[in-house]
């Protein structure tokens, strides 16, 4: 035993040998987001200004929302930014992040072939749409993956009646993230729960279009959570108040009603916290 | 978010293996003619055929599923088989993977043959069938080390997989993939339960192979 211990620490010496550079100015903030926040791009236009406003640099973790919010029960992130508003409510009530503060917000799109087999496009809400889908038995790529996105796929099947683990034949589930599961949604001809801003990122190489209305429950709320300052580094928990402080300065707000504009020619977020806001 | 039932991990189990060893048999029935032909010949143009196949070794299993993926979408040079995202697509990625192995680690055994091997073969008149059979006992020790190279090569390649399977639950999702879907969804517990399906799963195959490999020594 005491042999694999010796072992062991001689490998994570060497490891930490090799790593000595990166080390030193390791993780000056662990940033946990969600997929579909870094395949928008938006950290990347942010955190370089908020590194400039503040010496602070971010490490960003990118995983679905449920692994996100877990890393933050856990106390293995500093910081969150997700988009499950009610596993983010549950982690604040259990004490593991203190306040959550809404920072922006898109909207989910019901995406499908130009087609439209099953009739989305007359849907007469989101919910409606998830009807028409499975009584259709029409193809359905599913994240399957308990992100955001996944769970507001099962709220609103739930909203429609459905019963969320219901199953018809042409129902997917792909537990891939939001960019490949559009692509599976594109190769099969497939319908799929989509935020807006990965979906425009997709949308010419999938050939699927926008089929549903923008509609309250198809809003997308984003969010920082810092977690619990209690289990951080004082240093720590000081750096996730300057980032939510970041998030929710009028400058920064600004930028995020600009971001997307040159790529996709419309803003991918809308800030909430800006004042006058601008229409959508 | 329930764990996964017994029927389902062996559903994932039984599907790792309905790809991982028809791709192992293709690409050895292509792999091994092609390996005993470079590694017993001396020809023009050898030392770069030789040279892409060890290039081929060490191809990043990613790269190979991107390029597959290119084949294979829609709007590609095979997108009408429309195999993209279903089992075919995994196991043509898989033997592009473990081809490459095979061939080597082959060619590489002939090669290792005393210089003198085949003449002493021809010089006791054995027929030309019969020297195959010589040929395939005398390398048995390196066909075997192929065998479990290419196997351990694709049952444990998760990159490939995900980019062409697609990790489509009931449909393309393997153990390597379940892996990594319940890691990225905070289910540690689910992914460390597979994983050691998987773990069984090659020391079970790598220890049948190499009770024959062993079996014939003396």
């Amino acid at each position: 035993m005491i042999r694999i211990r010796f072992f062991f620490v001689l490998i994570a010496a060497l490891v930490q040998l090799a790593c000595a550079e990166k080390a030193a100015d390791e993780g000056d903030l662990l940033l946990v987001t969600t997929t579909s926040v870094r395949d928008s791009g938006l950290l990347g236009a942010l955190l370089p200004v908020f590194e400039e406003q503040t010496g602070v640099r971010a490490q960003v973790i990118a995983v679905g929302s449920g692994a996100a919010l877990r890393m933050g029960s856990d106390a293995n992130a500093d910081v969150l930014l997700t988009h499950a508003p009610e596993g983010e409510e549950k982690l604040v009530a259990s004490g593991a992040a203190v306040s959550r503060s809404p920072i922006m917000e898109n909207y989910f799109v019901i995406a499908g072939p130009p087609e439209d087999p099953a009739g989305v496009r007359s849907a007469t809400s989101p919910a409606d749409a998830m009807r028409r889908i499975a009584a259709a038995s029409a193809r359905f790529v599913s994240r399957g993956d308990d992100s955001g996105t996944h769970r507001r796929e099962i709220a609103l099947m739930k909203e429609a009646g459905l019963d969320p683990d219901a199953r018809w034949p042409g129902f997917l589930s792909s537990g891939a993230g939001m960019g490949q599961s559009l692509q599976i949604a594109g190769e099969k001809r497939a319908y799929v729960l989509s935020d807006i801003g990965t979906f425009l990122a997709f949308q010419k190489r999938i050939e699927l279009e926008a089929l549903s209305q923008p509609g309250p429950s198809l809003r997308n709320v984003y969010s920082v959570l810092r977690v619990d300052p209690a289990r951080l580094a004082p240093e720590r928990a000081e750096r996730a108040k300057q980032f939510e402080a970041f998030m929710l300065a009028a400058e920064t707000q600004q930028m995020i009603a600009e971001f997307g504009r040159e790529r996709f020619g419309r803003p991918l977020f809308r800030p909430l916290h800006l004042e006058p806001q601008p229409a959508p | 978010m329930s764990p996964p039932s017994i029927g389902l991990l062996i559903e994932i189990t039984a599907r790792t293996l309905a790809v991982c060893l028809p791709a192992l048999v293709i690409a050895l029935a292509i792999g091994l003619p092609i390996g005993i032909a470079i590694g017993g010949r001396r020809f023009k143009g050898r030392v770069p055929l030789v040279s892409l196949v060890n290039t081929g070794m060490g191809a990043p299993p990613v790269v190979v599923g991107l390029l597959v993926y290119f084949a294979l979408e829609r709007n590609g040079p095979f997108g009408e088989l429309s195999w993209l995202y279903s089992p075919q697509a995994m196991i043509l990625a898989q033997v592009v993977i473990a081809l490459p192995l095979v061939v080597g680690i082959t060619l590489a055994a002939v090669g290792a043959l005393d210089e003198d091997w085949d003449l002493q073969v021809r010089t006791l008149g054995v027929p030309k069938r019969w020297r195959l059979w010589l040929l395939l006992r005398e390398i048995r020790l390196g066909l075997l080390a192929a065998v479990i190279t290419a196997l351990g090569g694709i049952l444990s390649e998760v990159g490939a997989v995900m980019a062409v399977g697609g990790n489509l639950e009931g449909e393309t999702r393997v153990l390597t993939t379940a892996i990594l879907m319940y890691t990225q969804m905070g289910e540690l517990e689910i992914a460390l339960g597979l994983a050691a399906i998987l773990v069984g799963l090659m020391l079970v195959l790598a220890g049948l192979l190499t009770a024959v490999q062993q079996s014939g020594r003396s």
